[in-house]
């Protein structure tokens, strides 16, 4: 399954072509008149949950919707912890508050299951538009098109129920004070220059990372995970997170890391990671694209110019976990037909640029061919697109084995030892698991 | 006479079938909106935690089966010993020192309408924000507690990342919120007890001790046990407070029945499970309430 996904890479002339050819037909489009999704408009009601990587879309996409393509939208946010619940709900109970949810990408497994989702490849949004990151175009399928089905969707046929919205993936954010030679290859190399740079007085703590346990530890932990050469399940959804591969990335997490990380990292969740790396105190981040795109503004970090990106270190691979937020419109919307034409415009090549020089990663190659990139994030995330990056395993289970395995690896943290072990309990914890959920039947 | 005598009769017959119907009538909207929010619910749950629940819809009848499942569940039976652990310490710890400031708030002196007023403060917080508010104590990068430590040469405060001080760092929370309730029940039960045994009791030459012992304590009794009673219930369905704190870590450390039944039930969406686990709860609560009543019984008959 991994390796499939690793093969589709993109390369950076690949995206530029496409991205050129894209931008030639948008302004031959918009010579012959407006674009047809922008003779649409009207109330739209956008749920989503907080997070710095929307910044960009509400600062400078939202105006534009209401001037470009006359649509009223009413954006309402909500914490990360309580939106998957609010929404489900929501979605299942036929409320019809939200014309379109924000998703993160791990839960369209979940909605796509409970089937409460339109179909937008129905609705006329075209999946097929080459366009698309396939990678990110992947993920709004259910049942997934590659990969292991759950049981009850061995056999049915995909359909395009989420499409992306910011293509946002981990990148590293490091000082390059104290990385002067630029972005550390190996952990081994992050680590090693980051003592140096305590050393030298230049900052507290080598690495920061989110310790809290069930989401915030598991997506910190990924990206070693993934470099060590770990896989999550194979094929048959038999877990595999505790090979050899796996144990030793978690027994790096909880003992080189955390030593290198601040003494209260396992208590640690976004903002105190955003408060260390911009606050000047740590030395590099795994992150996504929230904090990092602060890193250049004096009012939000006491470190700008100081702060620069790069691919995430590796140690066999140099792989990111992918995480993009993910547009979905439930069966209950009450402006269904205005959400899928605000979807048509968004993702048309013309907004792509204008998000991308707003300085969001776009979900569309062309996004990636704009003159002035908004970020200096954006072309580290092309980079980081090419050496590789996973999406979560697309299973509706997700949130139950991020859980069970975040409490073990939040355990071995707090003692400073015993990944591998906190491996093992949590794989045995996953299997009894999916056995009672009909997994191995 | 003979024309007039049916009509009073008939209009005496309707006047008593209003009679009769009366009552109902005006029962009527009370029973059918407590029917609504609590029968109806009730009865929904206890059908909803007999079946076999997968993306949210109901797939088969099960039986008793999740109830049985819970008591093979490690991360269930965890929840259990964390909530029976946390209800203990935190409503004992309130319970004596909700009765210490009842106490010393029972005598009359200059200020003291004033400081019973500041006394039941905290109780009238929201506990979301109360929890938010002790976060910013507690958090081990910039909370209170660490500027006090580093002020005094030490390190970060290590609060919510260490399972037992985390543990106890919500007890803290709990008592510094809900020993108020306690005190002002028990204020308003030493108020109501006669004076008369206090003062033959000081002719006879008892000392406090004494009278607090022989007398206060048994005829506060009832009151004890009720408000013991309450805020057990109340402790037991504790989850703002931790939600926003600690959201149960670390690990599993200060995970409660509460915070777990929610996750498994919006988060997991095993419906059927967590229905099951919350009538579990809630037959917990209900017997520890009979077992309450019928002491307070006993107490009555004595």
């Amino acid at each position: 399954m991994n390796d499939r996904l690793l093969n589709r890479r993109l390369s950076r002339r690949t995206v530029l072509q496409g991205g050129a050819s894209l931008a030639a037909s948008a302004a031959v489009l918009s010579g012959l008149g407006k674009p047809a999704s922008a003779q649409t408009g009207g109330k739209v009601i956008i749920g989503a949950f907080v997070d710095g990587g929307l910044a960009p879309f509400k600062n400078s996409i939202i105006p534009l919707a209401k001037s470009e393509g006359n649509f009223d939208v009413e954006f309402l946010e909500d914490e990360y912890g309580v939106t998957l619940e609010k929404w489900f709900a929501d979605a299942q109970s036929g409320a019809g508050q939200y014309d379109i949810y924000l998703l993160d990408d791990p839960w369209v497994p979940q909605f796509g299951a409970a089937d409460v989702l339109e179909d937008l490849g129905a609705g006329g949004i075209a999946g097929g538009d080459s366009d698309w990151i396939a990678s990110m175009i992947d993920m709004g399928y259910w049942p997934p098109r590659e990969g292991p089905r759950v049981k009850g969707f061995e056999g049915a046929e995909p359909k395009l129920i989420a499409v992306p919205f910011v293509g946002d993936l981990q990148t590293l954010t490091y000082r390059n004070d104290v990385h002067t030679n630029g972005a550390p290859k190996t952990w081994d190399e992050l680590i090693e220059k980051g003592k140096e740079g305590v050393a030298a007085g230049k900052i507290k703590y080598p690495i920061v990372f989110r310790g809290v346990a069930g989401n915030p530890i598991v997506t910190s932990w990924y990206p070693v995970f993934l470099s060590f050469g770990g896989q999550f399940f194979d094929d048959k959804w038999n877990v595999t997170f505790n090979s050899d591969a796996g144990k030793a990335a978690a027994d790096f997490f909880v003992g080189p890391m955390k030593q290198s990380a601040p003494e209260g990292v396992v208590e640690f969740d976004s903002d105190q990671e955003g408060a260390a790396i911009l606050g000047g105190d740590a030395g590099a981040i795994i992150q996504y694209s929230g904090n990092a795109l602060k890193a250049d503004d004096p009012a939000q970090t006491k470190v700008a110019g100081k702060l620069d990106f790069g691919v995430v270190p590796k140690k066999e691979k140099a792989i990111a976990q992918m995480g993009i937020f993910i547009a979905s419109v439930p069966k209950s919307a009450p402006n269904k037909s205005n959400a899928i034409a605000f979807l048509n415009w968004y993702t048309s090549p013309a907004t792509q640029a204008k998000l991308a020089e707003a300085g969001s990663i776009p979900v569309k190659r062309s996004g990636f061919g704009v003159e002035k990139p908004g970020n200096r994030l954006i072309p580290v995330a092309l980079q980081q697109l090419d050496a590789g990056c996973l999406p979560r395993p697309r299973t509706p289970d997700w949130a139950k084995v991020e859980e069970l395995l975040g409490i073990e690896l939040n355990k071995a943290l707090q003692a400073g030892s015993g990944g591998g072990a906190a491996l093992d309990a949590a794989a045995q914890q996953v299997t009894d698991y999916l056995k009672q959920a009909g997994y191995y039947q | 006479m003979k024309q007039t005598a049916p009509v009073i009769s008939r209009g005496r017959s309707q006047g008593a079938g209003l009679d009769l119907a009366l009552p109902y009538l005006l029962l009527a909207p009370s029973v059918l909106i407590t029917f609504i929010v609590l029968v109806y619910p009730l009865w929904d749950g206890l059908k909803a935690s007999t079946k076999f629940y997968r993306y949210g819809k109901p797939l088969r009848e099960v039986g008793l089966d999740n109830y049985l499942r819970l008591w093979s569940d490690s991360q269930f039976l965890n929840s259990l010993l964390v909530t029976v652990s946390f209800v203990g310490l935190a409503v004992a710890i309130e319970t004596l020192l909700g009765l210490a400031l009842a106490l010393f708030c029972q005598r009359e002196f200059r200020g003291i309408r004033l400081l019973r007023t500041v006394l039941i403060v905290p109780m009238v917080i929201t506990p979301v924000v109360v929890a938010i508010v002790f976060r910013l104590i507690y958090a081990s990068d910039a909370g209170m507690l660490t500027t006090l430590s580093e002020l005094a040469g030490g390190g970060p405060a290590q609060i919510l990342g260490h399972p037992t001080r985390a543990f106890i760092g919500l007890v803290v929370l709990d008592v510094w919120e809900w020993t108020p309730l306690m005190f002002l029940i028990l204020l308003a039960g030493l108020q109501s007890l006669p004076s008369e045994p206090f003062e033959a009791a000081r002719v006879d030459g008892a000392g406090p001790w004494r009278i607090f012992r022989d007398h206060t304590l048994p005829m506060l009794g009832p009151v004890l046990a009720i408000a013991i009673v309450l805020r057990t219930i109340d402790a037991f369905g504790t989850f703002d407070q931790v939600f926003v704190l600690t959201r149960g870590g670390p690990g599993e450390a200060t995970r409660l029945l509460s915070v777990f039944g929610y996750d498994t039930a919006f988060k997991f969406q095993q419906t059927g499970y967590a229905a099951a686990l919350f009538v579990t709860m809630g037959l917990m609560i209900l017997a520890l309430a009979l077992a309450a009543v019928r002491l307070l019984r006993r107490e009555d008959v004595a």
